[in-house]
């Protein structure tokens, strides 16, 4: 090519780079084969050990769940897995139709009527959600639960910041774990409050009664839930108690944990609310011969062609992710999906209720109805040590809702408890015996 | 080479469920009836092979790499490792919760640490978070640093102006407002950054200048060092937008350009799948002045033992939950291990000599505005076809015919009709050759067929206007429409 070009050497490629930004060598090693790259990264992998290797009781937004090997022979399909966003609709029906019927199952779940195409994750989700809500409501002011996951309130104060907004705390019932709805009506009645988003599950794994007043307190204030889909198989929809927009986190359905990556923001509003809304959206059309077809749409909100006045400036989003979340929602079925939660929901019971009796443990530590998960509080030493404990045992515990940073929010020593596919009677017996000899009791049966 | 996309009827799937079930799920203990579902979730129950058939007939009518070749500008669409693949399905990566201790999670915490180190190397900044999840939210994270820099010195009321050239990525003024910034364009010259008027717009109100090097008119922005010091002159931070990195690796860095932030697209220039439009994965780099305000954790080494650091008070906090996309840094890591030090050097002239071959083929056939040394990309104006009563709309439609993708279209802005064209290095001279004859052959076409294509795809030309006029975005839409 380059004799087709006539130039004699590479170099003459890079005349317009001026010599006094030109660097010598990277500084990295050299490269290596195939075979040499797969052994020199098992080899690091190798001091993983992966949630299989324990007992894992380890949930917040990220799920532990079996992932069946249907869904991932979908995603290595290459036309799926190496394509690029449909800009060209005509070649790319099969992803824009996995897409559409991506939408149409989180409109189902969540009774709202617009979904998008997904977002980065359910905490930028939400973040994406108190922009929309800015946007249909004037305001200054956006509440959110307390116990909402210090991750999640960093993220939503990082997208408040911008607008020059404010996220405030509602502050819950020390003994359910509730919101406080007095200081939510007491808030919308000093005006100014734009938008209030809520957990179901909370933070605590709680579903909070409470929740389902919230939006008679509101009145025009829009009601952003962040919703656990998997919670949504045998939950309201939360349209019917007065959502606005929902959002959520959609790795569990059909992507491994992956040390927290990639995840899966789910989005749906109002219909009212769509030119409004962030992100990629498939809409049905007819091509010219008068058939279906799938296109992305709605694009004048988009940051391609609005620029600065878009609604959101999301170009790359999670397609892949969300194909794996319909294709295993497909698989397992929405009488599987049910069942599950349901398991789910009476080994969290069933762990609780051994865990009831341990000393120097508050088992669950809030009196609020639960379904997979539960907050402990561990009332004698610390919540770390707890943990450590654990884990020396083959025992994944659950992890610390500290927020890390140093002099962050006050130090708590409670700790979010899940109930998983991986786990059974004998883990949680296993689970209550460690949390006793981890608290200075004996071993049962000792 | 004649080229035909599977066409699948597959059926709608409020045609396999029952309207209403009737049927609700079991009952939870102690869940309140205002919180239980009266139903199921509308959706089918399918068995296995139903399912694996129906999403295969999709796959069947969707174009991937794999498929033929995708030169979308500015989106670096190159071949994806298959050994990546196979990597990032171990058990001990893929089967690991972010919140397991770090003493199980080792592994994952020095591949992070691994990459970042290479990633240093790259960019020539001194410091990397791997956290953003795309590059899009890279340039978020990157303004929000800009914008916690500015408030600690004081200045956050008074530098309220971003500044971009009218060639940048759409995703750069979005963010900027996202971040709370006014934008401001400034008019290119020759496709290039013009310097006076750069002169003429940065003040005291700058904040950051955002540029794409080498532009999205695939030229090389060769003032750069000049545009680093007017930037910096006025006071305001010179962000680096890394989706063009390709055409530079091992070449120069932004950090030797004297760029202060960057985002890079690790699912553009280090090879991870773009998934169908993702996930990606966005890096973020930065220079001594902004590095404090990355986001937390930080992955850090000591001894020989990793862990994740959250003590930075400077930190803007929190872009997503984790710690970035582990799942593609894995790949991409794979693949800076298997290219190195001179196979990265070799891919930057590997994608500037496709490209710049491939330019000097195509300028035959249609005008190419500016000078004529590009980098990875370039671009062609379809205006010409006007005359025919032909637009590059039609041209794009017809190369899908070909059997290969079509280029980026109507982007950049300043260029009429604009289609831009990227090659990246995995694709052989066959391959380029295959891809100017059948431009060839489209550009050459009469109207008539230019106007009715394309016809060999899963369905015709689609009616975009009539997907914004009537929006039907659920099969909820669908069933209603199907109704009435």
């Amino acid at each position: 090519m380059r004799e087709a070009l006539g130039i004699a050497s590479a170099e003459e490629l890079f005349a317009d780079v001026p010599k006094k930004a030109r660097i010598g060598r990277l500084g990295i090693d050299p490269g290596l084969e195939e075979r040499e790259v797969v052994a020199s990264v098992d080899r690091i992998l190798a001091k993983n050990r992966p949630l299989t290797d324990f007992a894992c009781f380890l949930g917040g937004r990220v799920a532990a769940r079996y992932v069946p090997a249907a869904v991932d022979a979908i995603l290595s399909r290459s036309e799926f897995l190496t394509a690029y966003t449909p800009y060209q609709p005509e070649a790319s029906q099969g992803m824009l139709r996995a897409l559409f019927e991506f939408q149409s199952l989180w409109v189902e779940m969540t009774g709202l009527d617009v979904a998008n195409a997904s977002l980065y994750d359910g905490a930028t989700a939400a973040g994406e959600a108190l922009l929309l809500c800015r946007r249909v409501h004037e305001g200054t002011r956006f509440l959110v639960p307390a116990s909402l996951p210090w991750e999640e309130k960093s993220v939503l104060r990082n997208y408040a910041t911008g607008p020059g907004l404010h996220v405030e705390e509602i502050p819950y019932d020390p003994r359910s774990g509730g919101l406080d709805l007095d200081f939510v009506r007491r808030s919308v009645a000093a005006g100014d409050v734009f938008g209030v988003l809520a957990d179901v599950p909370n933070g605590f794994g709680h579903v909070d009664p409470a929740v389902l007043e919230l939006k008679a307190a509101l009145g025009d204030v829009p009601l952003v839930i962040a919703a656990d889909p998997l919670s949504l198989t045998t939950l309201a929809p939360p349209a019917s108690y007065g959502a606005d927009v929902v959002v959520g986190e959609g790795q569990g359905f059909g992507t491994t944990p992956s040390f927290g990556g990639p995840l899966l923001g789910l989005f749906a509003c109002r219909r009212e609310y769509v030119r409004a809304a962030p992100g990629r959206i498939v809409g049905a059309t007819l091509d010219a011969a008068g058939d279906r077809a799938y296109t992305l749409t709605l694009v004048t909100r988009e940051q391609h062609i609005r620029r600065s006045r878009a609604t959101s400036n999301i170009c790359t989003n999670q397609s892949l992710i969300a194909l794996a979340f319909v294709v295993y929602a497909s698989l397992v079925g929405p009488r599987g999906l049910a069942r599950l939660q349901a398991e789910l929901a009476e080994k969290a019971h069933a762990l609780a209720a051994a865990l009831g009796g341990v000393d120097g443990l508050r088992a669950p530590r809030f009196d609020a109805p639960y379904l997979g998960e539960f907050t402990v509080e561990v009332d004698r030493g610390t919540a770390a040590g707890f943990l450590d404990h654990l884990r020396a045992r083959g025992i994944l515990g659950g992890h610390s809702l500290a927020d890390p940073r140093p002099g962050g929010t006050p130090r708590t020593e409670q700790v979010l408890v899940a109930a998983t596919e991986w786990v059974g009677e004998r883990e949680i017996q296993k689970y209550a015996d460690a949390a006793r000899t981890a608290l200075g009791g004996a071993e049962a049966g000792a | 080479m004649t080229y035909r996309q599977a066409h699948w009827d597959e059926p709608p799937v409020w045609d396999l469920v029952p309207e209403r079930s009737g049927e609700a799920p079991p009952a939870l203990p102690g869940i309140p009836e205002g919180f239980r579902r009266k139903e199921y979730v509308r959706w089918p129950e399918l068995d296995e092979l139903e399912v694996l058939r129906h999403y295969t007939r999709l796959s069947q009518m969707n174009f991937g790499i794999e498929t033929g070749a995708y030169p979308l500008g500015s989106c670096t669409m190159k071949y994806n490792p298959k050994v990546s693949e196979v990597l990032a399905r171990r058990r001990n990566a893929a089967e690991l919760h972010p919140y397991q201790p770090e003493s199980t999670a080792q592994g994952a915490l020095e591949i992070l640490w691994r990459l970042e180190r290479i990633l240093v190397r790259v960019t020539g900044m001194p410091e990397v978070s791997l956290q953003p999840s795309a590059g899009a939210h890279g340039e978020y994270a990157s303004l929000l640093m800009v914008r916690a820099h500015f408030a600690e010195r004081g200045e956050s009321a008074q530098r309220t102006e971003v500044l971009l050239p009218d060639t940048a990525h759409g995703t750069n003024p979005a963010s900027a407002a996202m971040a709370g910034y006014t934008t401001r364009e400034i008019v290119s010259k020759n496709g290039c950054v013009d310097l006076d008027a750069l002169r003429a717009a940065v003040s005291d109100r700058t904040a950051c200048f955002m540029l794409t090097n080498p532009n999205t008119a695939g030229l090389f922005e060769s003032d750069i060092l000049e545009i680093a010091r007017i930037v910096h002159g006025a006071g305001g931070m010179l962000y680096y937008d890394g989706a063009n990195l390709n055409a530079i690796l091992g070449i120069t860095s932004p950090g030797k350009m004297g760029f202060d932030v960057a985002h890079l697209n690790l699912h553009k220039t280090f090879a991870t799948p773009h998934g169908g439009g993702g996930p990606g994965a966005g890096v973020l780099a930065a220079g001594t002045t902004l590095a404090p305000y990355l986001p937390i954790p930080r992955v850090v080494k000591e001894g020989r033992r990793f862990r994740l650091d959250y003590d930075r008070p400077k930190s803007i906090g929190k872009i997503k939950t984790a710690y970035g996309n582990f799942g593609l840094d894995l790949r991409a890591y794979a693949f800076a291990l298997y290219h190195g030090e001179d196979g990265l050097k070799h891919i930057a002239e590997r994608s500037v000599l496709n490209s710049n071959y491939v330019a000097s083929r195509l300028g035959k056939l249609l005008p190419r505005p500016f000078r004529p040394l590009v980098k990875h990309e370039f671009l062609l104006s379809g205006a010409p076809l006007r005359e025919r009563g032909v637009r590059t709309l039609d041209l794009a439609k017809r190369l899908l015919d070909e059997g290969v993708h079509a280029p980026t279209i109507y982007f950049p802005s300043l260029v009429d009709e604009a289609l831009m064209v990227e090659l990246p290095e995995t694709e052989s001279r066959r391959s380029l050759d295959h891809y100017v004859e059948a431009f060839e052959r489209a550009v050459t076409d009469t109207p008539e067929n230019l106007h009715a294509a394309p016809r060999s795809t899963a369905v015709r030309r689609v009616d975009e206007v009539r997907a914004a006029r009537e929006p039907l975005l659920s099969w909820k839409d669908l069933r209603a429409g199907a109704k009435s």
